[in-house]
């Protein structure tokens, strides 16, 4: 017997509510521990926890209840101002949350596993000196849990898919009861609390293997929609049937003998419209995809906190724009890059306390993550005030470990000596340790965010600090691109990826070790004939200027020489079908005005192959 | 064979009945089960896709759906002559993919009865690998080679499309 409807509505509402509460707890009790005297984020850190706990009761998952009952009276006791908070105790409390989170995503795995409670709750226990009073309040909690849990055992195997966990679950029983969501809490129970999960319109039917962080709470499947989003896109599908009736009778009319010049005018104001239309309803679904970015940006005061801690630094953690939406898509792969980033910024980055005030710093290093929306860009930006990058360091650190040669490290400027910190296997570390060395980091960042057709670039200043700084399209859908001719053909450059063009004469390119290359500023830009690359015929041979289109992929800039420039255009990207997916410098197609294919250059394919 | 033939009732004949789509190659003629075609239109702008095998033609515009094409006669290694008004493009859908294929003419819809369809013989002299052939159809005057393209894009030609990459 599966779970019932019911049921399941029940269960799916607790899971949206307490993820949601558990996300923003995480970001309160870091605030809490900066301002312990507010009382308004005390009561909700309290309210939340709470509310955690009396919907799990309900529910009859008793080890969350458990474990949110000893962490609310912790909370309750410094909520009174018997405790004062100190870092021990908010350790103590976010180990709590975090072993919550991880119960929350087993039950959402739909497979209950046996956790170990008692270390947390034993850390929680010394900070609730009066025993006496813990005992009260635990008796009628988990008095009648106790009858409940024992029936409710038989009935577990219906509600949890796994009988492996079952099988484990029956010896503990007696000392850790537990259930699922079942049918097991009396119907007069159900409809006394009912408010309590309040009804969500938010199904979450994944049944995926529970992972063993709290890390993965958010969940993917299902979207939410403020229902004022879901009008306006209804007023606008509105608009757009409107004028297509206005299409139709035109065009009747015109069949009918409309004269020629009013028809143009009529279907100029027409086609006006339906652009304006047309523009509207993108941007509606667009945002309808969108995620404020604070969804990865809250889990980091947290992890600054313990980095710093444990690399024994004094960090200062500022947050711009976390408001700043951007594509589902996008938000789900920018948390690592971003992860890393902030780690390095930790621990290269800022400098030890005392190097600190011993080159005439404050004690206290900042790092200031910031979003904003910059045109079509987003553009994610990690800065810290420590010692910056040095260059002839990373370039001695790269020749050590045989990624470069010599003469390569000879020919670069200093921008391309700064990229070398993306190689795979590069570090500066001399020890692996169990945060940095293994050269891993910003090889991921620079992966995920070639994932993306992202830029990163490095401002970096030596002994005040580095920027990160990514450029991230905002969605993967539909891009502005640039369109280029290459020898009579049409071809779409994503402007994501496009950093500037130039129109060069053929005498300015120079050739080092085979490779074409162009002397831009003060770095040596590899360059790439698409004509050569993509075979096409040569039809102009007498010219002696053309176009260079400068991209950049990830950390990478290379210069494409195409015939000419067309224009930009916003196009849907359509994908070539699995027989053609796999092509070398092709990411896709798109569909032009005039009904012709274009395809979709894809810069990561040329990078990968010119490097 | 299965593939390439779903079989038709027919109360008629009461035999198990196919109906084929035969089209021209090279004044040759060609057998295609109907189940298999989507449509046939005439040729319109081609996009060429750099790096591909030579007879992958490129890609078109099919209501909103980009599908590429492939040339017949330069898949199966005949001269490639130019498009004229008779020249079409059939397109079918091969293991779950829409593809377009350019063939010289699409002259008509015949039914066969299944017992009509005669093994390939051992040697065939064009470049049509073996396996593409499902077998040969010999009524009175004309002969018919019937094609499965399922079998054309088996393993060996995944794998070229694959290593293309």
């Amino acid at each position: 017997m599966a779970i019932d409807c019911e049921d399941q509505e029940l269960l799916d509402g607790f899971l949206a509510e307490t993820t949601e509460l558990l996300e923003k707890l995480d970001d309160d009790l870091i605030s809490l521990e900066k301002s312990p005297e507010d009382a308004d984020l005390m009561n909700r850190i309290f309210r939340s926890i709470h509310t955690v706990k009396g919907a799990s009761s309900f529910l009859g998952f008793d080890m969350l209840v458990k474990v949110t009952h000893k962490t609310e009276d912790v909370l309750n006791r410094l909520r009174k101002l018997e405790l004062t908070l100190t870092s021990e105790i908010m350790d103590v409390i976010l180990e709590a949350v975090d072993l919550v989170k991880t119960l929350v995503a087993d039950i959402k795995g739909g497979d209950i596993i046996e956790r170990d409670l008692e270390g947390t709750i034993a850390k929680l226990i010394p900070f609730l000196s009066e025993n006496a009073v813990e005992a009260t309040v635990l008796a009628p909690v988990f008095a009648p849990k106790e009858e409940k849990a024992a029936p409710a055992d038989t009935q577990a195997p219906a509600a949890e898919p796994e009988p492996a966990a079952e099988a484990q679950a029956e010896p503990a029983a007696a000392q850790e009861p537990k259930a699922e969501a079942k049918a097991e809490p009396a119907p007069s129970q159900q409809v006394a609390p009912a408010p309590q999960p309040k009804p969500q319109p938010v199904k979450e039917p994944q049944k995926a293997p529970a992972k063993g962080g709290g890390e993965d709470l958010a969940d993917n499947s299902t979207v939410r929609v403020d229902v004022k989003r879901l009008d306006d896109l209804m007023n606008q599908v509105g608009e757009l049937v409107l004028e297509r009736n206005r299409m139709i009778q035109l065009h009747s009319d015109y069949q009918t003998g409309l004269n020629p010049a009013e028809f143009g005018d009529d279907f100029g104001k027409l086609s006006k419209r339906l652009n304006f239309v047309t523009s509207e309803l993108q941007m509606q679904v667009l945002k309808m995809r969108m995620l404020p970015v604070e969804k990865v940006f809250k889990k980091f005061p947290r992890i600054v906190r313990n980095l710093a801690r444990d690399l024994g630094k004094e960090v200062d953690l500022v947050i711009y724009g976390e408001e700043t939406e951007l594509d589902r898509s996008v938000v789900d792969e920018i948390g690592d890059p971003l992860i890393h980033l902030i780690r390095n910024a930790l621990d290269h980055g800022l400098e030890t306390p005392e190097q600190r005030l011993a080159a005439g710093k404050d004690r206290t290093g900042t790092v200031v993550l910031s979003a904003a929306h910059e045109g079509n860009q987003i553009v994610i930006s990690i800065k810290d005030n420590g010692r910056g990058i040095d260059p002839d360091k990373i370039a001695k650190k790269a020749l050590d470990k045989g990624l470069v040669t010599d003469e390569q490290v000879a020919a670069m400027g200093t921008r391309e000596i700064l990229d070398l910190i993306f190689l795979p296997g590069f570090s500066t570390k001399e020890q692996t340790t169990d945060l940095s060395g293994r050269g891993v980091g910003m090889d991921v960042v620079r992966t995920n965010i070639r994932k993306l057709n992202g830029i990163i670039e490095i401002k970096n200043e030596v002994g005040h600090g580095s920027e990160f700084i990514l450029k991230l399209p905002l969605t993967l859908a539909i891009i502005q691109s640039l369109l280029v001719e290459v020898e009579k053909e049409v071809y779409s450059i994503p402007l994501a990826s496009v950093i500037e063009t130039m129109r060069v004469s053929k005498k300015e390119f120079h050739m080092i070790g085979g490779q074409e290359v162009l002397k831009l500023r003060d770095s040596v830009l590899p360059l790439l004939r698409l004509q050569q690359t993509f075979g096409c015929h040569e039809v102009y041979t007498d010219r002696d200027t053309c176009y260079v289109v400068i991209v950049g992929v990830a950390e990478k800039r290379i210069g494409l020489i195409v015939t000419r420039l067309l224009g930009q255009q916003e196009v849907a990207i359509k994908s070539l079908g699995k027989f053609l997916s796999n092509l070398p410098g092709i990411g896709g197609s798109t569909i032009m005005g005039d009904g012709r294919v274009a395809l979709i250059v894809d810069p990561i394919g040329l990078v990968g192959g010119a490097a | 064979m299965e593939t390439a033939l779903t079989k038709v009732k027919s109360e008629e004949f009461g035999g198990e009945l196919i109906q084929l789509v035969s089209f021209n190659l090279e004044k040759e003629e060609y057998g295609i089960n109907v189940l298999m075609v989507r449509e046939i239109i005439r040729m319109l702008n081609i996009t060429r896709v750099p790096n591909t095998p030579h007879y992958v033609e490129g890609v078109i515009n099919l209501r909103g759906k980009v599908i590429p094409i492939i040339n017949l006669r330069k898949k199966f290694d005949l001269m490639d002559t130019e498009y004229d008004k008779r020249t079409r493009i059939m397109v079918m859908e091969v293991v779950g993919e829409l593809m377009g294929f350019i063939v010289d003419e699409v002259s008509e819809v015949i039914r066969i009865s299944e017992k009509e369809i005669q093994p390939p013989p051992p040697v065939v002299s064009s470049g049509i690998e073996q396996e593409c052939m499902a077998g040969v159809i010999n009524q009175a005057e004309r002969l018919l080679v019937l094609l499965d393209l399922e079998k054309m894009f088996t393993a060996d030609e995944r794998r070229l499309f694959s290593n293309v990459a």
